[in-house]
């Protein structure tokens, strides 16, 4: 077919979970699938596919970004965190250990998305309000837990992370 | 997954308009991307190059002078919600910038953005109303500056020419004394209405001496409701404090909506004026400083 | 989707029916409207109408069918298509009503139909919109191509 331009690919190096990674990706290719299919990263998951569910929420330099709607390209030079690197199954992050202490996982569909905005939320603002939790939360959907345990485990996760060593 | 394209990463706005020159309507204008990519994944637009507009130097830039806010067209949501400049000049606009969509969009979504694309739902197109905002635009054969009320002409529809860039806008808020509120309503999504109001009291602090309304979401764009702008100056503050304005003979029945899903016209130009009430009673409160019980089912009050 | 929108033409109805049912000619004053074509006289043609919607464009190759056709005074038909790179369907019956009305013709449009599909879900306000801009050229064009 005339006129299909040849995908340009681009030479991009970024820091996935603490490591570093070379890549060659075409420039319209999604931070998902990198993540999901390049570097075998499932815990990301492409849901509504428009940056409203939450469900694909990664942390790029600390900031949480739908990577359905991120280009791999933009992650040149960064670092992004996934719900991979937040902890492993033999420690778990605080934030994981809360999560399971108050039953907030049900399907866990939406939990990697939640734990990653509710950490970017945590290392800014380490004593958030319900009120905050709850607006920072807005952006990412669960069908299964009702909101209310996944609210107490990060206001948990807040207050016991005042007294953690 | 979306369509392959190239994509462009000038420095400079010659280099723009070079792009655009070259390659015309195969091209989009890329910044967050938050409702370009959408659009693209979708398959309803197909550009074959992006022209990504983050390294232009100078369009990233917020700063105030004279009186007025200057926001760069790079400017993220975020980045407005958190901004000093923005908090000592127009506190209303950083409240407003932090309920846009979710903290992901406002990450990445852009000031210039959102007016370039012209959502008929836009929290900032209603609301820089208020503010008399004047939007810049940039193209090799010059610059414009377009009152944002002419910028947009309908949904999805500005006066920006396709070999033209938004650069930025310019706020400029009322003078010392004046006090503003923005309310939002809606379950979706998007939201279904938004009332943005600044109200500007007279010397003895007891009637509007000023008043400033826009209405949005609800027609074609946002607008500003002079008619009820001219009815309101004069009025006892403590008389809109009270919930009780009188909006008959303000136009408010003349305004334009449309039934969608969003609900029929009947509703919306009855939530209009109910919303309407709401937000001057905000405002006038807080014009005289009053404490008032602002709670109401899925609004948004800033 | 419902439309109406009259308009006054500075001709006789019998005058303002030899452009109507020319309709390559008719079909031409519809904006963005354009490749008219006959498949079969007086029954069907094909055309194509070209739209943008704020950074959308569409482009639909339409069917025109002639439902009935009551010289001088009533011609109703159909138009339907699909843009399959934008995903939209539109289906439109349209009645053009032409009434005497001193030394003109008074032309009364009626439109009604649907978008479906992607473009549709833009919202029924933003395709109203269009329209009604449409028919309101459509009416003016018309009105000129009458007067020639």
């Amino acid at each position: 077919m005339p006129g299909i331009p040849t995908p340009s690919l681009s030479s991009i190096t970024l820091t996935v979970n603490g490591q570093r990674v070379a890549l060659e990706v075409p420039t319209h290719v999604l931070l998902l699938d990198v993540l999901r299919d390049r570097l075998d990263l499932k815990g990301a998951k492409r849901s509504c596919d428009m940056q409203v569910c939450g469900a694909c929420t990664v942390l790029v330099d600390g900031t949480p970004v739908s990577a359905c709607s991120y280009l791999a390209v933009e992650a040149d030079s960064r670092e992004v965190l996934t719900v991979e690197g937040l902890g492993t199954p033999d420690a778990l992050h605080p934030l994981q250990q809360a999560f399971v202490d108050h039953g907030a996982v049900q399907c866990g569909f939406c939990t990697s998305g939640m734990l990653l905005s509710a950490k970017a939320l945590l290392d800014e603002q380490p004593r958030p309000t319900e009120a905050d939790v709850l607006h920072h939360l807005r952006g990412n959907l669960c069908r299964c837990t009702g909101y209310r345990k996944i609210v107490d485990a990060i206001l948990a996760c807040a207050a016991g992370s005042a007294t953690a060593a | 997954m979306l369509r392959p394209f190239a994509l462009y990463r000038p420095t400079t706005l010659p280099e723009i308009a070079a792009l655009l020159r070259k390659y015309g309507d195969e091209a989009a204008l890329y910044a967050g991307g938050t409702e370009l990519l959408l659009l693209m994944k979708e398959g309803l637009v197909r550009p074959r190059v992006l022209v990504d507009l983050k390294r232009v130097a100078g369009l990233g830039e917020l700063a105030a002078s004279d009186g007025a806010v200057n926001i760069g067209a790079t400017v993220q949501h975020r980045t407005v919600e958190r901004s000093v400049v923005v908090g000592a000049h127009c506190p209303l606009v950083a409240g407003v910038a932090r309920h846009v969509a979710n903290a992901r969009v406002r990450a990445a979504g852009t000031v210039g953005g959102n007016l370039a694309f012209a959502d008929p739902h836009s929290d900032l197109a209603t609301l820089f109303l208020v503010f008399d905002a004047r939007v810049s635009l940039w193209s090799g054969d010059g610059e414009r500056e377009v009152p944002l009320d002419e910028f947009v002409r309908g949904p999805y529809e500005t006066v920006r020419r396709d070999d033209e860039v938004l650069t930025a806008v310019r706020l400029r808020p009322a003078a010392s004394g004046g006090a503003g509120a923005y309310l939002k309503f809606g379950v979706y999504e998007r939201p279904t209405l938004g009332v943005a109001v600044v109200l500007v009291l007279d010397a003895q602090r007891r009637r509007v001496s000023e008043a400033r309304l826009a209405l949005g979401c609800i027609g074609p764009r946002p607008q500003r409701l002079s008619h009820l702008e001219q009815r309101l100056r004069g009025m006892l503050v403590d008389e809109l404090a009270a919930g009780r304005a009188d909006l008959t003979g303000s136009g408010m029945d003349a305004i334009s909506a449309a039934t969608d899903l969003h609900g029929s016209a009947d509703y919306k130009l009855e939530m209009a004026q109910v919303f309407t009430r709401r937000a001057l009673r905000v405002a006038a409160a807080r014009a005289t400083h009053q404490v008032i019980d602002a709670r109401y089912p899925y609004t948004v009050v800033v | 989707m419902h439309l109406a929108h009259e308009v006054l033409i500075e001709a006789a109805p019998e005058a303002l029916w030899r452009l109507l049912w020319d309709v390559p000619r008719m079909a031409a004053c519809v904006p963005g409207c354009g490749e008219a074509e006959e498949v079969t006289r007086h029954q069907t043609y094909r055309a194509r109408m070209t739209q943008k919607v704020g950074p959308i464009s569409l482009s639909v190759p339409l069917v025109v069918e002639i439902l009935a056709a009551e010289p001088p005074g009533r011609l109703v038909l159909s138009a339907s298509g699909r843009d399959p790179v934008v995903g939209t369907d539109i289906a439109m019956r349209v009645t053009l009503d032409c009434a005497p009305d001193g030394a003109g013709t008074r032309l009364h449009i009626g439109a009604e139909g649907q978008v479906l599909g992607k473009l549709g879900a833009l919202g029924h306000s933003v395709i109203q919109r269009k329209a009604e801009e449409a028919m309101d050229e459509f009416g003016r064009r018309l009105a000129r191509a009458a007067r020639s």
